[in-house]
């Protein structure tokens, strides 16, 4: 196996790992929630479970899919070596030990969602430090991701980046960009806090700190969804890509806003100021558009392929798509999700709207639906299609990985639609049991069984999918052909400069940051704010 | 709508070039910095001055004390100052959690605090903090922050008991830190309620999971191994079973009231006498030490 295969494939099965291990975490939280008697329910139980599931999806899917798969865009994208795999390597082993002191302190009862992030509330450092040794392994990615791309524009001036690696950085970026809030809490407020050095805590400070990644952080785990949108869903479609500078506007405003717009989860929160609440959700508010344009795009895209291939008609050209085929059956699915999930997010932007949902089930429906439904069956659908270049076998049926596409489509509507519901009932998030005989809550019940009914498709689909992987791929290859992305309908000669790099990009959003965030947490330092003793709750108090 | 069955040069043909003139660069750029400054103008005229302006009208604020306000550098929200009342609030509990009193209790004067133990404590509590007499509560597992609210209590009246209160009466704040810090070591760690044999099942339900028809939390949501509740919540588990008995029925009386938002005061109201002897039972009965760290 060749340097390239072995680096993406160890990144790629410690995501999936994870996800396979954090799905049982997420059935059974649902059948603790459910009014059907559960095993081992107890609180403590079920906020472990909850935390342990959310970060093993959110910190060590994401984070290592993103990696893995950058690694493998860089090199099949740019067609030469991937520089620097040495650093690659040490990325991933710090990684992967981060990962594990995060998940010892959830594992012994030292870290909980309940108060690692809310200050003054800490948890064991080696929570801490285990996110951040996560951190610094993927800014190890990052610098590789614009070394890789920056050699290659030396080497090819004046011509265009290809748009998948053109994404990939755009990602880095936005990602160096993106961390750079969690950082500063963690590295000089929180893990200080909870090392005993510092005794107390500007709460607000730290929260306005958080939001700054809380925002980002999720485009981060949704870009590969979108660059295999672009640069795969055409191609495998049997078309091309209707524009190239369509995938790069998207990719840029991806980097210009969804930086600057975090405060839409403070609008509760006292500390900042009514205008910037305002400031922040009216850029919120343009994030739906590069979203609007990729449907846009890839719809034009996909009406391409089927009218090439005999789609007749206002629709003909939909049923004649090539639907057998695991990415293209997943961009179709990831768009219905996407439908309900951006909705749901439009809701929890409004300043006024968010009251209603504030802390519901609503919000975990609406998180679930657009990452865990609409970017991670992209996420599948991106293995699917480049495990034949890693594995060097191609699939011996593509309908086992179809039946584990509909699955998880099936179980993911089926879950997260009835919380949505319960969400405007005013069913509480992260609460671990309901005492159904109370009348007020008692319709509740059969709706969260529902949703467990969903919980339990998901599961069956996760298994499904990592069965997929190390099973179906043994078809020995024909020939072992480079991998290649889709291509635009107009062969991409030039793009605005502006449009090649990231320095205009950069200094705008500098301005944006600056604009959104320069007075709420210069503010902290300004004004004298009042600060919280701290309490380490993993020492009991 | 015509319908077709195209070719790839065709589509080509109908759909847009990309933008291919050098001199078309510039002009992007442009376009992008002024777009996002004018977004950002757009924003802000609504965010900080319109919408500011039209509300605070109906809140009668100027034009620039809503701009201001929407900035956040004038601080004084609600708009309308609340009226005034000669009441006092009256705390139940002068304990002040500064970062001075956790980091004395986190870092005593541990000479200090064997001494006062030694030669006031010991006579009713005995060295390690456990007490024979049925009335006296254990010190042993209790943290020092548990402690030193006691203490603190007792010597400003906030809890009564003239014994303990004569005694602390001579001690200093540093002192009573010391001395709780002292009890606090010698028995570092906790006993795991989850470590009980047996109990009537409702205890159990009532302990875990309280009664929420009722409005009655669990008692281990605070009292619990990792507790969640106030940092200075004892713990129960090992207590005396007359000690536990008497101070939920004294709760449940308002004659012990040093409990800050009434919070046991509440609970123990709810709770049948029947309730209050099986909780004193459950709690006092042998369980595991569970040590700190």
């Amino acid at each position: 196996m060749r340097s390239l295969e072995r680096l993406t494939l160890a990144h790629l099965w410690v995501a999936f790992a994870a996800f396979a291990i954090a799905c049982f975490f997420g059935v059974w939280q649902m059948w603790a929630r459910s009014p059907l008697p559960a095993p081992f329910v107890t609180p403590d139980n079920y906020f472990l479970a909850v935390t342990e599931h959310g970060v093993s999806m959110a910190f060590v899917l994401t984070t290592f899919f993103v990696m893995g798969f950058g690694y493998f865009t860089a090199e099949t994208a740019l067609e030469r070596p991937l520089p620097g795999k040495t650093f690659g390597w040490i990325g991933f082993i710090l990684g992967l030990i981060g990962a594990a002191m995060a998940s010892y302190a959830i594992l012994s009862g030292r870290a909980s969602v309940l108060y690692t992030f809310y200050p003054p509330l800490t948890a064991s450092p080696y929570f801490y430090l285990g996110l951040v040794l996560v951190i610094v392994g993927s800014w190890i990615w990052c610098v590789l991701m614009i070394v890789a791309m920056a050699q290659w524009k030396r080497a090819n001036p004046n011509v265009p980046v290809p748009l998948a690696m053109f994404g990939t950085v755009a990602n880095a970026i936005m990602w160096l960009w993106t961390t750079a809030g969690v950082a500063a809490e963690v590295l000089f407020i929180v893990l200080p806090a909870s090392l005993g050095l510092i005794h107390t805590i500007d709460v607000g400070l730290t929260r306005t700190l958080f939001s700054w990644t809380l925002h980002p952080i999720v485009y981060f785990w949704l870009f590969p969804a979108y660059i295999a949108f672009y640069t795969m869903a055409p191609k495998a479609a049997g078309g091309r890509l209707y524009s190239d500078l369509m995938g790069r506007l998207s990719f840029v405003l991806f980097i210009l806003y969804s930086l600057p717009v975090g405060f839409h989860h403070l609008f509760m929160d006292p500390q900042e100021p009514a205008g910037f609440k305002f400031l922040q959700m009216f850029l919120t508010l343009l994030v739906t558009v590069p979203t609007l344009l990729t449907i846009f795009t890839i719809t034009a895209s996909f009406e391409i392929a089927g009218r090439l291939r005999g789609g007749r008609g206002l629709f003909g050209w939909i049923p004649a798509l090539p639907w057998e085929r695991p990415m293209v059956l997943a961009t179709g699915l990831s768009f219905v999700m996407l439908f309900f999930g951006g909705g749901g997010g439009l809701v929890n932007m409004g300043y006024g709207l968010n009251a209603m949902v504030h802390n519901t089930s609503w919000v975990t429906a609406h998180f679930h639906l657009i990452f865990g439904g609409a970017v991670v069956v992209m996420y599948f659908a991106i293995a699917y299609e480049i495990w034949p270049r890693l594995v060097g076998h191609e699939p011996s049926s593509s309908m086992p990985q179809r039946i584990q596409l509909w699955l998880w489509f099936l179980g993911m509507m089926t879950m997260s639609l009835p919380w949505h519901w319960l969400g405007l009932q005013g069913q509480w998030r992260r609460v671990a049991q309901f005492d159904y005989s109370n009348p007020i809550i008692a319709a509740w019940g059969p709706w969260v069984v529902v949703s467990l009914i969903g919980g339990l498709l998901l599961l069956a689909s996760a298994l499904l999918f990592v069965w997929n992987l190390l099973f179906l791929y043994r078809k020995p290859e024909a020939a072992r052909l480079p991998f290649r992305f889709a291509l635009p309908v107009h062969p991409v000669t030039h793009v605005p400069a502006s449009l090649n790099g990231f320095g205009l990009w950069n200094v705008l959003v500098a301005f944006l940051m600056l604009a959104a965030f320069g007075w709420p947490i210069a503010q902290a330092f300004v004004i004298e704010a009042p600060h919280a003793v701290v309490h380490r709750v993993d020492r009991g108090g | 709508m015509p319908s077709f069955t195209a070719s790839i040069g065709e589509v080509s043909a109908m759909t847009q070039p990309p933008i291919s003139e050098e001199g078309q660069d510039g002009r992007f750029a442009t376009r992008a910095v002024v777009t996002v400054i004018a977004i950002v103008v757009i924003a802000g005229l609504l965010g900080f001055v319109l919408i500011p302006i039209a509300q605070g009208q109906s809140a009668g604020l100027s034009a620039f004390q809503a701009i201001c306000r929407s900035l956040g550098i004038q601080p004084g929200s609600p708009a309308f100052r609340q009226p005034s009342s000669a009441t006092v609030a009256q705390p139940v509990s002068m304990v002040a959690w500064t970062p001075e009193v956790i980091e004395r209790l986190h870092r005593p004067n541990e000479e200090n605090g064997s001494d006062i133990a030694a030669n006031i404590c010991v006579s009713c509590h005995i060295e390690s903090g456990a007490a024979y007499d049925p009335k006296i509560p254990h010190m042993e597992g209790q943290s020092a922050f548990a402690i030193y609210k006691q203490l603190h209590d007792f010597k400003n009246g906030a809890r009564v008991n003239e014994l303990m209160a004569t005694i602390v009466q001579n001690l200093d704040d540093d002192q009573m830190a010391d001395v709780a810090a002292h009890f606090a070591v010698l028995t570092k760690g906790a006993l795991d309620p989850r470590t009980i044999s047996s109990g009537d099942p409702d205890i159990v339900r009532l302990v875990e999971f309280g009664n929420s028809a009722r409005g009655l939390p669990s008692c281990a949501s605070c009292h619990g191994v990792h507790a969640g509740g106030p940092i200075e919540t004892p713990t129960l588990s090992g207590q005396r079973k007359d000690y536990l008995a008497t101070q939920l029925q004294a709760f449940a009386k308002g004659e012990r009231h040093n409990d800050i938002y009434t919070r046991m005061r509440s609970i123990a109201a709810k709770l049948r006498d029947d309730e209050i002897e099986k909780l004193a039972e459950y709690y006092s009965a042998q369980l595991l030490f569970r040590p700190q760290d």
